[in-house]
């Protein structure tokens, strides 16, 4: 069980000492019992930061660079952020510093177990205890403890957590500057659990399956605003899908090729997704943020944690397991399989 | 026109429909959409996450074909959208007061033509909100109702084991009539109950804008506070709280080249959103909005401000579809009162 106030002090410790500049973490926001992200700079705004089951957003996209980083351009002042982060938050950020967008003293990681349970899914929630919309969430053991107008609902965690947290990698973040929480045994699926089950199904199923998924896409391309590592200045589905400065000519404008059209239509859908899954693979680190954001209800992790698997078979690969190990697409070793290049 | 409906009646009434297309509210993929009404639809979901905005106004609409032989003049086919006869059920009074604002913009300065063609055939069954179908509803301080006509050709009113059927337009009459023997005339303990169950439903407190007459001044004034990019700091720029607006109408328009000898295309429409970067970049590369806390004052001004400084309302609904489903908790709800509350 972690002790919010051991956490609210260290984060008010770092910022009075001046070890960083400001703490990236979660309050208590006003869209229902959900936490929001915040940045808080003074020391006395640490007794504003919860941990609690609505904490399911992975803070690490405010790291990045441009338009995620507004708490970073505010405060930084020269000083290293601190990041309240889950174990799958932390893998995101240690697939950052991979990635070289920041150093290790740059970051100061607060790591938060989630311990035996995981975080919220409200969609399962709703369906567990339809018709309520609880005030408040918390973590009791097994369970998740929810304050609601009729007194307190307890419901087995198991039953409303996300199923990225089913099918967590590591619960208990392995980069960090200071943890809070224990590193408990869990017992809920193993990694891929659901895209074993998936893959079951016959090929023409799946392809139905998938038509019917990407029909529904909307290109909110809110998947992509929140994963930490859709970083690129350029994307490959934006209208102005090259970066453009007063040097850019005309030409370089009119000449540059539209991978992928404005319409949402299934075919060009599936052409973002597609591009965008070969982008995350021996990157994703199934924070699954992307499939939780989702207004429509696709099952991204199912593409991600494919590519994942591809990455873990060929290449003994774990994204975010260690800032040791180059990044998968940077590095090559003599005994890399080479089948497909024969 | 007032009517009672049996609730297991209700799919006879949509077969006796003959020429209308019926769509209502179905759960597939965990997810509530508006579909084509099945084989017995039945109106007991809470508010869609997408809107029925799409019926009129689709995300794609094909403009007009282009084919040129090189050398030649272009040739361009004329593309319209046909005339169908579509009849939408369920559809909540918030987004029944979408309709009326999206009808303004959509003939205001212009009248669009594909707009029209696919609003002129479309008919909205609504459906009282006897209970808020979401915490995150404030629809009555935006000057709405959990029971509003507005927008709505009929309103049902959901009685238990029964609809009370009401018309609002000429259409809905024509609706309703073509039910004919499937309907019931109403007794006084009816409309009793409904008038009951109305009051009620208006008596439910919500959350609310605090005073929305004085928002427009008061955005105006606020126009430069340093609080917007404050409220905006979590936003991380996608697009679902336009996307899913009942009553965001921005577009973009493309050329899509599908054949390139001889070059040949369609000029579409789709739908854009101001929380994109690119939405407001030049050719230069200048964006005069580059800042998520620009891009949230220009969504939050227009929804409260400049739509009411064009067409006398407040574009919000108040259907609260940006709230609950914004990936990060981006309320517009406070950034209003905040906003205000600070000038």
């Amino acid at each position: 069980m972690i002790d919010l106030n051991a956490l609210r002090t260290q984060a008010a410790d770092i910022l009075e000492t001046g070890e960083v500049g400001a703490v990236i973490g979660w309050r208590r926001g006003s869209r229902g019992m959900a936490a929001e992200p915040v940045a808080i700079v003074a020391p006395e705004e640490a007794a504003s930061l919860v941990w609690d089951p609505t904490c399911f957003h992975n803070l690490a996209l405010y790291l990045v660079e441009e338009r995620k980083k507004p708490a970073q351009r505010q405060v930084h002042g020269g000083k290293p952020i601190a990041i309240v982060a889950k174990g799958c938050d932390a893998r995101a950020v240690t697939v950052l510093l991979q990635e070289n967008h920041f150093g290790r003293d740059d970051v100061y990681v607060i790591g938060v177990s989630c311990e035996g349970t995981g975080v919220l899914d409200e969609r399962k929630l709703a369906q567990v205890l339809p018709g309520v919309e609880p005030d408040g969430a918390a973590f009791d053991g097994d369970n998740f403890v929810f304050a609601t107008s009729e007194g307190e609902r307890r419901v087995p965690a198991r039953e409303a957590m996300m199923d990225r947290c089913l099918e967590c990698r590591n619960a208990h973040p392995k980069l960090n500057n200071v943890v809070f929480g224990e590193e408990t045994p869990r017992d809920f699926d193993a990694p891929f659990a659901a895209l074993k089950r998936f893959e079951q199904r016959p090929a023409a199923e799946r392809w139905q399956f998938w038509q019917r998924q990407f029909e529904r896409c909307i290109r909110c391309f809110a998947c992509r605003s929140v994963c930490p590592m859709c970083y690129c200045d350029e994307c490959v589905v934006d209208s102005i899908n090259l970066v453009v400065t007063p040097e850019t000519t005309a030409a370089e404008k009119a000449d540059r090729v539209r991978w992928i059209e404005r319409s949402a239509s299934r075919a060009d859908n599936i052409g973002y997704h597609m591009t965008r899954a070969l982008h995350l693979a021996g990157r994703c680190v199934d924070c699954g943020e992307c499939e939780r954001v989702c207004p429509v209800n696709i099952p991204l992790r199912l593409l991600n944690n494919k590519m994942e698997r591809e990455a873990r078979e060929a290449f003994g690969y774990e994204p975010g397991a260690s800032i040791d190990l180059p990044a998968l697409v940077a590095s090559f070793r003599d005994d890399d399989p080479g089948q497909f290049i024969r | 026109m007032e009517a009672l409906l049996d609730k297991n009646r209700l799919k006879d009434w949509i077969a006796a429909l003959d020429g209308w297309e019926a769509y209502a509210p179905a759960r597939q993929d965990g997810i509530w959409s508006y579909q084509p009404a099945g084989d017995n639809p039945e109106l007991n979901h809470p508010n869609t996450p997408q809107p029925p905005k799409g019926f009129a106004f689709p995300q794609r609409e094909i403009f007009f074909k282009f084919e040129q032989v090189k050398g030649e003049a272009p040739r361009l086919t004329a593309v319209s959208p046909a005339p169908t006869f579509r009849v939408v059920f369920g559809v909540r009074p918030c987004d029944g007061r979408a309709v009326p604002r999206m009808d303004r913009v959509f003939s205001d300065h212009v009248d669009d033509g594909y707009y029209q063609a696919r609003r002129d055939g479309l008919a909205y069954v609504g459906l009282a909100c006897n209970t808020p179908p979401s915490r995150h509803c404030f629809c009555q301080s935006v000057g709405g109702s959990p029971v509003s006509t507005d927008g709505l050709d009929v309103l049902l009113t959901d009685l238990g084991e029964r609809y009370f059927v009401a018309a609002v337009t000429d259409t809905g009459k024509a609706l309703m009539q073509a039910a004919g023997a499937l309907l019931a005339k109403p007794g006084a303990a009816e409309r009793k109950e409904v008038a009951r169950l109305h009051a009620a439903a208006v008596a439910q407190p919500q959350r609310g804008v605090n005073d929305a007459a004085a928002a427009p001044a008061k955005l105006k004034a606020g126009f430069d506070s340093p609080l917007w990019e404050e409220l905006a700091r979590a936003c991380i720029g996608c697009g679902i709280c336009t996307f899913l607006c009942p009553t965001c109408h921005c577009f973009d328009i493309n050329d899509e080249v599908t054949g390139t000898v001889p070059l040949k295309g369609s000029r579409v429409r789709t739908w854009d959103s101001c929380q994109f970067p690119d939405f407001t970049m030049h050719s230069s590369g200048h964006n005069p909005r580059d800042t998520l806390g620009s891009r949230l004052r220009q969504r939050v001004s227009h929804k409260f401000r400049y739509f009411h400084e064009n067409f006398g309302m407040h574009q919000c609904t108040g259907c609260g579809r940006c709230v609950s489903e914004c990936p990060v908790g981006i309320d517009i709800v406070r950034v209003v009162n905040e906003i205000a509350g600070s000038v």
